[in-house]
């Protein structure tokens, strides 16, 4: 009970102890885990094969409009690079800390926790926010020398500052526990969501890079908006660990008050 | 009496198991070790195999380890799943405690009053996650523990019934 106290209190007090724990797991779990990954694809595999045809079609119509967008995105990027170079707008160096991949998570427990393969010999720090090319994953909580602990971005207590991709309008996105995002606008009002509308980050708050992806809306709610997280940590094969945005104000903000974890 | 013995069929080296008594704890530990499996679930709604082989065994027969063992149990638990430590440590005692007075209240004991008093504790296990989730800054409304307090009752027959054929094994019968 006085353990159980002592790490509600200071939850930093035993985070040696947790991360020996964690990398006498890791090799195992990150062995096992070509396994699975290989079991899940035959049986999506399987799946996609089921309507091959009907498939094909709507992927080559897509292809024909992401060609135009790419296309779009260039130009756009293009007329971006030479707007900033005129701004001299100081751009940070958005170099990956380590790769690693998602190994395991947490499975019992209303908080939702992975477990990720790279750790502290790999330069990784808690507070660092992970990604894939696909979104934001979360952040990490707990270090060892060869694994670490992330903060999902569909915990409860993982609480991100977030925009509309299509009006640019700021939100906050917060997990719910069972793997999906509960979405609340800023702003009180009309309910600013569309049902497939893409959230980012906003770099807000200095933790997490801006215009990162973190989810799709699914389903409307009174005044805010339910959303799937856009990279699944189930099926997502590698992920990168970034130096967190502004680091000056991260660590400001955890000297501050103790509740990283 | 010692004709009775003598008598008696008996099959030679099938006594119980050299570390006969420690098989129970091992067990435990290595459902808390099933965490370690690559499995990255989205919804969290797995059950707490630790747990729910602890309490089978203890369901089971009394003497299934001195009581204390739940602490350091209940330890390693912790470590492995990633809860706050002490968690387990408190809860497992506590259930072992609780045990020890149901055992001495109970008039009889049966199928279903065994599967209601793990549904009980299960109950209990999955209310605490949720309070001490909240009181670290992750507060979900209670509705959230009726999935996976379902699946854990659900599953616990067939942890009982492991712990059975694990006790049969280790005491050779």
């Amino acid at each position: 009970m006085v353990l159980l106290g002592l790490s509600l209190v200071a939850p930093k007090s035993y985070a040696a102890v947790r991360g020996v724990a964690l990398d006498a797991t890791a090799p195992v779990t990150s062995g096992l885990r070509e396994v699975t990954a290989t079991v899940g694809g035959i049986f999506t595999g399987a799946g996609n094969y089921w309507d091959a045809a009907h498939q094909n079609a709507r992927l080559k119509r897509e292809r024909e409009l992401m060609l135009q967008r790419i296309i779009e995105a260039k130009a756009i990027s293009l007329e971006n690079r030479e707007l900033k170079a005129t701004l001299q707008l100081r751009e940070h160096s958005r170099a990956p800390v380590a790769m690693g991949r998602v190994v395991g998570s947490s499975f019992s427990s209303p908080r939702r926790y992975a477990i990720f393969s790279a750790g502290t010999s790999d330069g990784v720090r808690v507070g660092m926010p992970v990604r894939t090319a696909q979104g934001l994953i979360g952040r990490v909580i707990d270090t060892g020398a060869l694994a670490s602990r992330v903060l999902l971005v569909s915990d409860r207590a993982s609480i991100i500052p977030a925009r509309i991709l299509r009006s640019g309008q700021p939100i906050i996105s917060q997990g719910r526990g069972d793997g999906t995002i509960d979405l609340r606008p800023l702003e009180v009002g009309r309910n600013p969501f569309k049902p497939g509308d893409i959230v980012i980050t906003s770099g807000t708050g200095g933790l997490y890079p801006p215009l990162v992806p973190i989810a799709r809306v699914v389903r409307l709610d009174d005044d805010g908006a339910i959303a799937l997280p856009l990279a699944d940590p189930a099926s997502t094969s590698f992920a990168m660990v970034e130096e967190p945005y502004e680091p000056e104000a991260v660590a400001e903000e955890a000297g501050g008050s103790t509740d990283t974890q | 009496m010692v004709r009775a013995a003598l008598a008696q069929k008996r099959n030679i080296g099938q006594g119980p198991l050299p570390g006969a008594r420690f098989v129970p704890a091992i067990s435990v530990i290595f459902a808390s070790l099933l965490t370690a499996l690559p499995i990255v679930s989205t919804s969290g709604w797995y059950p707490d195999f630790g747990f729910l082989v602890l309490i089978s065994w203890r369901l089971l027969r009394a003497d299934a380890w001195p009581a204390w063992w739940a602490a350091p149990l209940g330890f390693f638990n912790d470590l492995m799943t990633g809860h706050p430590l002490g968690f387990s440590v408190a809860l497992w005692t506590a259930s072992m405690l609780v045990l020890d007075l149901v055992d001495r209240r109970t008039m009889w004991r049966g199928y279903w009053l065994e599967w209601a008093l793990a549904t009980l504790l299960l109950f209990g296990n999955e209310t605490a996650e949720w309070r001490i989730a909240q009181i670290m800054g992750a507060s979900l409304p209670f509705a959230t523990i009726i999935p996976p307090l379902l699946i854990a009752a659900l599953a616990f027959p067939v942890f009982a019934w492991l712990a059975a054929r694990l006790d049969r094994w280790r005491l050779g019968r």
